[in-house]
């Protein structure tokens, strides 16, 4: 058990770790000035290049639920760090932190997510710092 | 059942097993030994031997490499060089900084180019062969010719995307020339431009079995006053294997609006 929870998090620092992929500026997208945080359930995952998205469920304090986009480093990186495109699925409650797009539509950049169930670090390469 | 029926099924079977084979291996193939690999007693492979010779005694550069770093590939002058632009270049180097490079051709699923390609992160397999030497890059799924064969460049050649390259052997050195190379692409992410009077000089030297040295230097009369230089390396990437990179998914590019 010590040597799996040991295997998990040397995964997890190898997957923060790794070299994002440089397809486009993520300045011209996103905002560094305006972090988000937000938990959810994902409603979809698409597994592709040059970026994986993933889409979640959020409620706010009112009871209204938005669908939140959000945007990955491609999956080269995250194959390599040992994640398939089984690694997050429709249902997973997750906890995301990143940026907003300058466009002000729930859509984002993703930097961290944190599975709820376990606090498994998910496909932390995001592809900003380019 | 009709006969066509059941050889249409046989085929469907066929290819699902097909299919559930494929993904297994694809999996299998970035963890597979690299054949040729010098090993450690642990089993790992041995970065630190040294280089390989290819049969005509010529240092063989074949394997999977990359550039380990983001860093200058985001701006080829992260080091401080001094990068003594033209008016001409200074103004296409503002623009490009100001819109935060959005009009970079990447940014479309267009490729990088020869220096951006150099100083990547994504893995490019280097297949050398007496006259010629390919690279082929994981990313944008696309390849580089380097003929060694001793042919000249072109002379007013068409412009491309890549250019055109011819490499020679001073030593265990590669010395890469590259002209015609389209006024399109970008030298780095960070948008230093280039005319079509570039002249790309790359210097390979691979050190030992999991290094190469790189040296690039720019010569464009056209963008900068003088001929400057960068140097960094890349490392090999023991035990992988290319993976598929198709640019399917550029909704981002669609959905969010674009800051000029």
């Amino acid at each position: 058990m010590r040597s799996l929870l040991v295997f998990v998090l040397v995964l997890a620092l190898q997957v923060a770790a790794a070299p994002v992929f440089a397809h486009h500026s993520f300045a011209a997208e996103f905002d560094n000035k305006q972090p988000l945080k937000l938990t959810g359930t994902v409603t979809k995952v698409e597994w592709t290049n040059p970026h994986v998205w993933f889409y979640f469920d959020v409620k706010d304090d009112t009871g209204n639920v938005t669908n939140w986009g959000m945007e990955m480093g491609g999956p080269n990186g995250l194959l390599r760090a040992g994640w398939t495109r089984n690694s997050m699925k429709a249902g997973d409650v997750v906890t995301v932190d990143g940026f907003k797009a300058r466009s002000g539509k729930p859509l984002g950049n993703a930097t961290s997510v944190v599975l709820a169930s376990t606090g498994q670090k998910l496909f932390a390469a995001s592809s900003q710092g380019q | 059942m009709s006969k066509t029926t059941v050889k249409f099924q046989l085929r469907v079977a066929l290819a699902s097993v097909i299919v559930v084979v494929a993904s297994a291996a694809h999996a299998q193939w970035l963890t597979l030994p690299t054949p040729g690999t010098p090993r450690l007693p642990d089993g790992k492979a041995n970065l630190n031997a040294p280089a390989p010779k290819t049969a005509d005694g010529k240092p063989d550069f074949s394997g999977i490499w990359h550039s380990p770093s983001q860093k200058y590939l985001a701006n080829l002058a992260a080091d401080g060089i001094q990068v003594p632009m033209t008016p001409w270049a200074q103004q296409i180097f503002k623009q490009r900084a100001d819109s935060n490079g959005i009009d970079r051709p990447s940014a479309s699923c267009l490729p990088h180019s020869v220096t951006d390609f150099d100083a990547h992160n994504t893995p490019r397999k280097v297949l050398q062969s007496p006259g010629l030497i390919v690279m082929l890059y994981e990313g944008y799924h696309t390849f580089r010719q380097i003929f060694t064969d001793g042919r000249p460049l072109p002379k007013d050649p068409e412009p491309a995307w890549f250019g055109y390259s011819v490499g020679r052997w001073e030593g265990d050195t590669l010395v890469v020339d590259t002209t015609g190379i389209h006024e399109k692409t970008w030298l780095d992410d960070a948008g230093h431009p280039h005319s079509e009077a570039l002249h790309v000089v790359e210097r390979f030297r691979r050190v030992n079995f999991g290094r190469m040295d790189l040296q690039i230097t720019i010569n464009d009369p056209k963008a900068y006053t003088k001929p400057w230089s960068v140097a960094f390396q890349w490392e090999l990437m023991p035990d992988t294997e290319l993976l598929d990179w198709v640019c399917e998914n550029n909704k981002y590019f669609d959905v969010l609006p674009k800051e000029r």
